[in-house]
């Protein structure tokens, strides 16, 4: 059972309802949440309307449907949000929903109190979560993220995207109502003022509201890499042992010698900020990195307790039904005075709200742990987590954008083990046809 | 060339303990590269100086030891957590806004989570200086050359200590209470610890709920300061101090260009300004979202027995533990109704005539508690969708009781008569025991003899050892924390039936309990454990059951 799992007898429901402008990374927030959530097992899904908008019927839209003296538009923008309600209302019954978030501009407060009215009516505890906005720069960022992102826009001319988007804008400016600190007040509602210069947070009235404020306070919305990397390969990793505190071995040395190069041809002049585990072999594979050095014990690899450095071959033998049960539930299962993959996810909420609000990281860490930091930015079921294949000797680049994380995959092109075990077996290395499913996920067309 | 920071430490104070720690190599297992940093480093092998049960270790220094706390997810050599400097929080606010209680509560909290926390009250060092102090001394700008004097001074013993804590002791946060409502004071402050590199987020307590404003004056007419004094005579001389301040307050505004949350009305609202500093105090921000000032008690009770009270079998309780159920039932709600009465005197919804009274609100006679405020109020905006409304969620007013049980069945039957009552009751999965594994349902001298390399693993370190397929008292605490922080939002009563093992845990956080203690609490089945709050401690107390 999960740590964080809202179990149906506490029956609490949470609906996030977002609110703002066009373009202000409502859709980027919603995103986030759901996946945050997800990655502790909570369940949480997003309900975009617009998404629904264009299905039934308005596919490519211009401006002037935006309009809200466009009647006909107008039907059709209703229909969109009460079937987005409908499904979520639907999702929260049949699936157990707990938090379900309802990704729409919703900038009129006639809108905003139907809403209200709905969840009340179905013991749902309603959140508005409000992203305004007034710095300019971050709004035609978001713009240009939007055009070249949106389904609206496909296939569109840029120039032409960006005027037809600044006048959708500016129609929903003309009935815009942001939320009030006196109208509004009693109102659980958080207001994010230029993403997290200034966040007014309010009536928040249960543990988990008050768990997805804090997550959402870490967000922000410039454009960003993550780099991430294993350690070069490292003596146990050659002997097949797992765990302890070894040095690289020569081949592993070659990648740390060939990191700074391979770092600077993704990232430029960009400057960068390195973490590592306080485990050697991450600050041998980092040594040669011309920036800021950060250690987290945070980020130390899976403890196999009692199996530190044994083969899995030597578990197979030595702890037969430790070896079984680890296959069948590897994200749950505990070594003997170590950690199961939940406990590393639970130890990793420093690594993952810091590296929400920082730019620029590069993180040398440990196949496991590097496993649950990936699942989180590219939304990786639970169960498959712990089965992904991330190879020594490759440099990944994660891009965050507001429908997903782009991926990138550099290979150093210098030789390594495979530390890759499959289930059933305690031989290492991949056959081609069971990782293939994992793989697709390193290449970004499993992502979201 | 590359700066190398290690988990906790600043770049200017690489202190000697991590270069001590740091060249320790190898292990007794003779393998050069095993694992030598571990999880846990520290304490547990010392003998644990039991304070006994009832008292709140929250104001222990914890700087200069070696204490690991339950809800730290991990050590580091430094002593530092997260990366996060040393940081000052200072509160800002009049008189009467629950400074004391903030302080006290966010050092409750981030002890717990393992960053070396220390509140420091100038109310304190002035009530320990023995002497009277000149009036003019509680004003934010003495007119006197005493008060002047006196003022200067004991607030430099105070800035003296704090900076000590930092650079002397492994101290990572300091809470500042006094009142500094003048701007100069303020920065002062920021520009004082930022030449020692050390971060200051301001915490503004505000007030505007009339309501919330006596009630806050009545309690601190009731403080240390009062002892002794006369109610009438207390309440005036408190009033004064509030009145010579009032006009001196200057509120916290944006030009002022510091980090700061403004926390407003006990937490309805917060504002966050202006957040340069990460992980912990977001973190902090997170638990101020939760905080609530408390007026109810936490109880906590054993279940009823069961025939053979075994860990793998989940029986239904035996008759003497119905019997247990019964008198228990009336034990708690006796308690908290004498309690209600002794804090509003008389059933307050009485004194409001002028209300219409609304259908349906006499005193609830099925669940025999008395109504407040809160349940008129609530009565009557039943059915209006702007207001929230009362299934929603359980502890919100100071009138709720809840009980929350473990899962299993002889933890929520012995509920039962609470259920009959129309009182809610919840099983709360994380209440669920620590898991035993391999030696559940031994005896410690079984355990001794079947896994003894086990046991003397355990006795090193009671809190974090893990037997075979178990769980340990630090899995539990992780796995408890929502409950801790739904604790903190609870206005009302609640009652805890549950395991010793998770009990333990509860009583742990709210009375800030290390790691080497919490083990050895106990909570037999003839107690009652009443846990009530006020904002310099928790007290606890240990009521006993009659079960004759």
């Amino acid at each position: 059972m999960g740590v964080y799992t809202v179990s149906s007898v506490e029956n609490l429901r949470i609906c996030v309802v977002m609110v703002g402008l066009p373009a202000r990374g409502k859709s980027f927030i919603s995103q986030k949440i759901v996946r945050y959530l997800s990655w502790l097992s909570i369940k949480a899904k997003c309900f975009n309307v617009g998404s629904y908008r264009r299905q039934i019927g308005a596919a490519h839209p211009s401006a002037d449907f935006f309009d809200f003296k466009n009647e006909e538009a107008f039907r059709i923008r209703e229909n969109a949000v009460t079937q987005a309600v409908e499904d979520m209302m639907k999702w929260y019954e049949d699936d157990n929903g707990v938090v379900g978030i309802l990704d729409a501009t919703n900038t009129t407060r006639s809108r905003r109190d139907w809403i209200l009215k709905l969840c009340r009516e179905n013991a749902i505890e309603p959140m508005f979560l409000e992203s305004w906005c007034d710095d300019q720069e971050m709004i035609l960022r978001n713009i240009s993220d939007v055009k070249t992102c949106s389904p609206d826009y496909e296939g569109v001319d840029p120039e032409k995207a960006t005027s037809d988007f600044l006048q959708r804008i500016g129609k929903y400016e003309k009935v815009y109502q942001p939320l009030d600190l006196d109208h509004d007040k009693n109102l659980t509602f958080v207001k994010l003022v230029n993403v997290a210069q200034e966040v007014i947070v309010n009536q928040i009235q249960t543990y988990l509201e008050s768990r997805i404020v804090f997550y959402v306070m870490n967000l922000h919305i410039r454009p960003r890499f993550i780099w991430l990397s294993r350690h070069g390969e490292s003596i146990y990793n050659v002997e097949k042992k797992i765990g302890g505190d070894s040095s690289l071995s020569p081949r592993g040395m070659q990648y740390a010698a060939k990191l700074p190069e391979l770092v600077r041809e993704s990232a430029g002049d960009a400057d960068l900020t390195v973490w590592t585990s306080t485990l050697c072999r991450t600050q041998q594979s980092a040594q040669y990195l011309p920036y800021k050095q950060l250690q987290w014990k945070a980020l130390d690899e899976l403890d196999a307790g009692v199996c530190d450095g044994m083969t899995y071959e030597e578990i197979e033998e030595k702890y037969p039904e430790d070896f079984k049960a680890r296959d069948e539930d590897k994200y749950e299962y505990r070594y003997p005075g170590g950690e199961s993959y939940r406990d590393v996810v639970i130890r990793l909420e420093p690594i993952i709200m810091e590296l929400e609000r920082q730019e620029n990281i590069l993180i040398v860490t440990h196949q496991a742990v590097l496993r649950c930091i990936y699942a989180y930015f590219m939304n990786v079921p639970q169960e498959e987590s712990p089965w992904m294949s991330i190879p020594l000797h490759t440099l990944i680049r994660l891009e965050p954008r507001a429908y997903g994380t782009e991926v990138k995959r550099i290979k150093a092109n210098i030789p390594a083990v495979s530390t890759y075990k499959e289930k059933g077996t305690s031989q290492l290395g991949e056959s081609v046809n069971d990782a293939t499913k994992y793989r697709n996920l390193l290449t970004g067309e499993g992502g979201n | 060339m590359s700066v190398v920071l290690s988990d906790g430490e600043d770049a200017n104070h690489k202190s000697n303990e991590d270069d001590a720690d740091s060249t320790v190599t190898g292990n007794n297992t003779g393998n050069h590269m095993a694992r030598t940093g571990k999880r846990w480093s520290g304490s547990s092998s010392r003998r644990p100086q039991l304070k006994g049960l009832g008292s709140d270790n929250v104001h222990e220094n914890v700087a200069t030891g070696d204490h690991i706390f339950p809800g730290q997810l991990y050590s580091t050599e430094s002593g530092r957590l997260f990366h996060a400097g040393k940081i000052i929080i200072v509160l800002v606010g009049l008189p009467a806004t629950s400074k004391t209680l903030l302080s006290v509560a966010i050092t409750r909290y981030t002890k717990w989570l393992g960053v070396k926390t220390k509140s420091f009250h100038v109310s304190e060092y002035r009530r320990r200086q023995g002497t009277e102090v000149p009036d003019d001394y509680f004003s934010a700008l003495p007119t006197t050359k005493e008060g002047l004097e006196v003022r200067g001074k004991i607030f430099g013993l105070v800035f003296d200590d704090m900076v000590n804590f930092f650079q002397e002791t492994k101290g990572q946060l300091a809470i500042y209470d006094a009142l500094n409502i003048r701007r100069s004071e303020r920065k002062e402050l920021e520009t004082k610890f930022s030449a020692f590199n050390i971060k200051v987020l301001f915490i503004e307590s505000v007030l505007t709920d009339a309501e919330l404003v006596n009630r806050n004056i009545k309690m601190a007419a009731q403080s240390f300061d009062y002892q002794g004094v006369p109610k009438h005579q207390a309440r005036n001389s408190f009033m004064q101090r509030l009145l010579v301040n009032k006009p001196l307050y200057e509120e916290i505004i944006p030009e002022e260009n510091l980090s700061y949350v403004k926390y407003i009305n006990s937490g309805q609202r917060l504002i966050v300004n202006n957040n340069r500093y990460g992980y912990l105090i977001n973190k902090i921000v997170f638990f101020l979202m939760n905080v609530r000032d408390k007026r109810g008690c936490v109880y906590f009770a054993r279940c009823g027995t069961s025939d053979n009270d075994r860990y793998i079998d989940d029986e239904v309780l035996n008759k003497e533990g119905r019997r247990y159920s019964k008198i228990l039932t009336e034990a708690v709600l006796d308690r908290i109704n004498s309690k209600r009465l002794s804090r509003n005197g008389t059933p307050t919804f009485a004194s409001k005539a002028s209300t219409p009274t609304p259908e349906g609100l006499v005193m609830n006679e099925s669940s025999g508690l008395i109504p407040t405020v809160t349940t008129l109020q609530r009565t009557l905006s039943r059915g209006n969708h702007k207001v929230r409304q009362i299934q929603s969620w359980d502890g919100a007013d100071d009138d709720s009781f809840v009980v929350w049980t473990a899962p299993r069945k002889r933890t929520y039957d012995t509920a039962k008569y609470f259920l009959e009552k129309g009182i809610a009751v919840r099983q709360r999965f994380q209440l669920q025991q620590l898991h035993p594994g391999v030696v559940a349902d031994l005896t410690e001298e079984e355990i001794k003899a079947q896994y003894p390399k086990e046991y003397s693993e355990y006795i090193k370190d009671k809190y974090h050892y893990r037997f075979p397929r178990a769980e340990s008292y630090h899995d539990l605490a992780v796995r408890m924390e929502p409950l801790l922080l739904e604790i903190e939002r609870m206005c009302g009563d609640v009652l805890i039936i549950g395991h010793e093992s998770t009990l333990k845990v509860l009583y742990g956080y709210l009375m800030a309990c290390t790691c080497e203690e919490l083990p050895s609490l106990e909570f037999p089945r003839d107690e009652i454990v009443e846990i009530s709050f006020s904002p310099f401690q928790n007290k606890a107390e240990r009521l006993p059951l009659t079960t004759a």
